[in-house]
């Protein structure tokens, strides 16, 4: 059996996730897949697992697929996907979340899970009462149930031990070796290194090296575009300095933002938050009133005029704008104040060059007139741009402080966890 | 505004279709007159409309927070409660105790839910038995009449102002609707207060504690409420009596639909309400045709902006 | 007198166990006051069999807007009843000799025995030893889990519905059986909400509640009539304040379905 990946492009809007990817996937192979956050990797797969829709391209699995999932549930299904998320009936034991998966009985649990191979004890405890790493493997056990021709995990040891990940190798390689095409998306090099038969590392939507041998240095340097050179200018006299974090999404760049959001008076601090639809802006008020909710509304016609914000006016909502001009107008609001502390999270995603350009150029300036600015970050490029310093941040930790030119060389494996 | 026009159309249509298949040609026609034909219709639409004004606010004012406030009818209860005991000091003092005791009830929801996360939906409609019971636990008891014939209360001590037969009520309950409106577009609260209505976690993290100005509304909602009561109570029926909220929580929820949850439309709805009412009672004296026709018209109204889309659910 | 108080308070038992079902399922459905009304009335103008069609019509009207349309439960729930007043209040005036009179109709104490015996182990059955009874409570915890699943939430949830308008259709025929009056529901359909929660959304908790509110409400009457003055009122309101506490988990801890009303 193999799983066929043949041209496939998927876009969201002006962002091209998946450009172009051809892949083939055999039985009995662990693919690991493996790149940035962004990367398109849980995008193709969620193509290949009919959750999405291709623009172009097929995915074609040989021989055909045993039976469709039907609205009864508990068939045989080709093609298992093992969420990040987790997918579980809090208030049901571990039985009768099999039992809703699987379509069993809660009192053949026990049988299901041994025949998964994996370990779960007390069937009769609540999902909310298991740990992290529990629900994970009964995410696990739920997918593998069905028995699927191929079963794509998403980040799985993301919460495991050490002990529970090995676990999960060993599964993984018994189900492979039972003819499953496994496909295990993960940033975590040393693991794929491991277990995966053959890597496949992706950047930007497109497979950029395939390779059945690679070191974990290798995979490191392969899976983040390391800048050369073009570092920011030793600048004139700033008196405040911008310091990137930067890091793979997902290691507690949130939790660190909020940090500052509860250490400082709202007042004093200037905060990009790194969803702008969610958490930035209130998209059902109008520009001058999202001013005004944290600084000064009066001042929107001019902060529209110095921000070049393309919008017909202060009283325009701002769900109506582009994302660059929403952006703009938290940026514009934020700096206003002059807060000596700015926390910036992502503040150029699904920006455009220009757009991004303008963002640079106010923090520059913002830094410049003696500000402290936070930027986190898990665009490189940016990072080494703009910063004075540079901190990995991995599972919660923050590194040393570096210069742009000690972290050109070192970022990569930091943020992979291998330094 | 065009959906709120539809709706009373349908529900017009709707009473005019009853009408003649039940063999009452007439309906429409007494509804009319019955509301709006003579000073004494209109002074009734008007005085009906007051309570219907003031509890569609509440709702229109907990929802801009992002809580249903289903506890009107419970508000309406304890603000009339408070407006009684309180008379003796005067119809201001009373007024304002109105006010303080809706704003009070309406609190008991918030802290259970910011202590214990317990549902409003669900503790609001509690509280509104609550308050029932315990109007009846005055009215046949420590509060009732000295001669001790029937469930009610003396006459108060306090009443509102009159014109005619207008009570100073009609201006409060404007001033409210107008007040109301300007703390929610015109003040800074009210921007926190719609922010915090319209998305949590963006007012969160523009600094608003979500927790405090949720309970803010819901506390500024039950005072309207409550208000609705000591006017009720101060300037219409001069007593307690059980069964003396009659709905007029529920109807809010109307009145609030219908407004398009803005304050000020808030007006128009409960004059519209309070005709159907005023027209229903009429109606049934006039040609025994069911006063519940006005209950009718209020459901459809409701059905038809569902149906248009007004309210899908919050939480989905 | 507990003979009475056990007939007296079917309805509102009926109504309970209708309404757990759909809360299990995720739905608050205000609108049970009117659905038991409606009934009521079809019972005396149609027979038993009418008055489980005129739930069954409320249950279409409700289902149509909460879950086809996505409307707000809570709004679609207080329309319903509204409706259902209006309209039963209007059709009791125009045909009030066709309404008043006594229907004789299944018998009491079997449908007693159905309500208090019967219908709550089927139900307990049902909710928590068959396939079906699973996924159903899935609804009311994780719909996306179920639909992770391949089933359907949509008709699991109409499913519920129907079996709580066919039980509220009963509490409606037996509460007609000496004849319709206006708004003779009397708020019972918001105390069943009020238990649901009270018997913390289960079987035997819904049975120990409902026991408590009919037994307050039959002490009521009694009290009354001895004119023990005032305190039933006081008496009324401890099932509520207790209900209360209960949400706030003061008496042990309560978990509502998590999906309940989205």
């Amino acid at each position: 059996m193999t799983l066929r990946i043949d041209h496939v492009t998927k876009s969201f809007g002006a962002t091209r996730a998946v450009d172009d990817v051809s892949l083939e996937i055999e039985a009995g192979e662990i693919v690991g897949l493996v790149g940035e956050n962004g990367a398109g990797k849980t995008t193709l797969m969620r193509i290949v697992a009919a959750e999405l829709a291709a623009d172009a391209g097929t995915i074609n699995v040989a021989p055909p697929p045993s039976a469709a999932r039907t609205a009864g549930g508990g068939g045989a299904t080709s093609i298992g996907f093992v969420h990040q998320h987790f997918m579980l009936v809090n208030d049901f034991t571990i039985a009768e979340n099999l039992a809703l998966a699987t379509g069993a009985l809660p009192r053949e649990a026990e049988g299901i899970i041994a025949g998964s191979g994996i370990e779960l004890r007390g069937v009769t405890r609540r999902a909310r009462d298991l740990s992290v790493g529990e629900k994970s493997k009964l995410e696990l056990i739920k997918a593998i149930a069905r028995k699927p021709e191929v079963l794509i995990l998403d980040e799985p040891t993301s919460v495991l031990t050490p002990y529970e990940s090995d676990e999960l190798f060993r599964v993984m390689r018994n189900i492979a070796s039972e003819g499953t095409a496994v496909v295990f998306i993960s940033h975590k090099v040393r693991e794929v290194i491991e277990v995966a038969t053959r890597v496949v590392v992706m950047r930007r939507g497109r497979v950029v090296v395939e390779s059945a041998k690679m070191t974990a240095e290798e995979l490191a340097a392969a899976m983040v575009d390391t800048p050369r050179g073009d570092f920011a200018p030793v600048t004139e006299t700033r008196t405040g300095e911008i310091v990137a974090i930067v890091g793979v999404a997902g290691n507690g760049q949130r939790e660190l933002a909020d940090t500052y959001l509860r250490e400082h008076p709202r007042a004093r601090l200037g905060f990009i938050p790194e969803d702008r639809t969610r958490d930035g802006l209130v998209a059902e008020m109008s520009i001058a009133e999202n001013v005004a909710l944290v600084g000064d509304g009066r001042r929107t016609p001019q902060l529209i005029e110095q921000y070049s914000i393309r919008a017909k006016g202060p009283d325009q909502l701002a769900g109506a704008l582009s994302g660059g001009n929403q952006q703009k107008v938290i940026l514009a609001r934020e700096l206003d104040r002059a807060p000596e502390l700015i926390v910036a999270a992502e503040p150029t995603r699904g920006l455009d060059i220009e757009a991004t350009r303008f963002v640079h150029e106010q923090l520059r300036r913002a830094a410049n007139r003696g500000a402290k600015i936070v930027l986190i970050t898990s665009d490189l490029d940016e990072a080494f741009a703009l910063a004075d310093a540079i901190q990995v941040i991995y599972r919660g930790k923050l590194s040393e402080r570096m210069t742009p030119g000690e972290a050109s060389s070192r970022v990569a494996a930091l943020m992979a966890g291998v330094a | 505004m065009k959906r709120a026009l539809a709706a009373v159309a349908v529900s017009i249509a709707l009473l005019w279709i009853v009408g003649i298949a039940s063999g009452h040609a007439d309906l429409l026609r007494v509804l009319v007159t019955g509301s709006i034909g003579s000073t004494f219709a209109i002074e009734g639409t008007l005085l009906k409309s007051v309570p219907l004004l003031l509890t569609g606010l509440a709702v229109v004012i907990a929802f801009r927070a992002g809580v249903w406030n289903i506890g009107g009818e419970g508000q309406f209860i304890a603000g009339a409660l408070a407006a009684f005991v309180a008379a003796p000091l005067g119809t201001i003092v009373a007024i304002v105790a109105s006010i303080l005791a809706g704003a009070l009830w309406a609190s008991i929801a918030s802290l259970m839910r910011a202590w214990r996360n317990a549902p409003e939906v669900l503790t609001t409609i509690l509280l509104n038995f609550i308050g029932i019971e315990l109007l009846g636990y005055c009215v046949n008891g420590p509060l009732q009449e000295a001669s001790g014939k029937y469930p009610q209360s003396e006459a108060v001590a306090a009443s509102l102002p009159q014109l005619g037969e207008i009570h100073a009520g009609v201006a409060l309950a404007l001033i409210a609707a107008i007040a109301s409106w300007f703390l929610i577009y015109r003040t800074k609260e009210g921007l926190r207060l719609r922010a915090t209505g319209f998305n949590p976690s963006a007012a969160h993290y523009a600094g608003i504690n979500v927790n405090a100005q949720i309970a803010r509304g819901m506390a500024i909602s039950g005072g309207v409420a409550g208000l609705a009561g000591g006017i009720e109570l101060l300037g219409v029926t001069h007593r307690l009596f059980e069964r003396f909220a009659a709905g007029y929580g529920y109807s809010g929820i109307a009145v609030a639909l219908l407004a398009q949850l803005h304050p000020l439309a808030t007006i128009g709805a409960a004059a519209f309400f309070g005709a159907l009412v005023t027209g229903a009672g009429e109606l049934q004296r006039a040609a025994n045709v069911s006063s519940s026709v006005a209950t009718l018209g209020q459901a459809v109204v409701i059905l038809v902006l569902i149906l248009f889309g007004s309210m899908r659910s919050r939480t989905s | 007198m507990i003979e009475l108080a056990i007939i007296a308070t079917v309805p509102l038992l009926l109504a309970v166990e209708g309404e757990l079902i759909v809360q299990r399922a995720g739905m608050i459905n205000l609108g049970i006051e009117g659905m038991m009304l409606t009934a009521a009335m079809t019972t005396v103008l149609f027979g038993f069999f009418g008055g489980l069609a005129g739930a069954l019509l409320i249950a279409v009207l409700f289902g149509v807007f909460a879950i086809r349309l996505r409307a707000d439960q809570i709004v679609t729930g207080t329309a319903i009843n509204l409706f259902a007043l209006g309209v039963t209040g209007f059709a009791y005036r125009e045909w009030n000799d066709r309404l008043a009179g006594a229907v004789p109709h299944v018998d009491s104490s079997a449908i007693a025995v159905a309500a208090w015996i019967v219908i709550p182990i089927a139900l307990a059955l049902m909710l928590w030893r068959t396939r079906f009874g699973l996924r159903l409570r899935a609804c009311g915890e994780n719909p996306e889990a179920v639909r992770a699943s391949g089933y359907s939430v949509t008709m699991l949830r109409w499913s519920a519905l129907i079996i709580e308008a066919l039980l509220v259709g009963t509490a409606g025929a037996e509460l007609a059986r000496t004849g319709f009056a206006e708004n003779m529901s009397a708020g019972r359909g918001y105390i069943a909400l009020s238990i649901v929660i009270f018997g913390r959304w289960k079987v035997k908790g819904v049975l120990l509640g409902s026991a408590l509110f009919g037994a307050a409400a039959v002490l009521q009457y009694a009290l009354q009539a001895a004119s023990r003055g005032v305190q039933f009122h006081l008496l009324l309101a401890v099932p509520y304040v207790v209900t209360l506490l209960i949400l706030c988990g003061i008496a042990g801890r309560v978990r509502a379905p998590e999906a309940l009303g989205k």
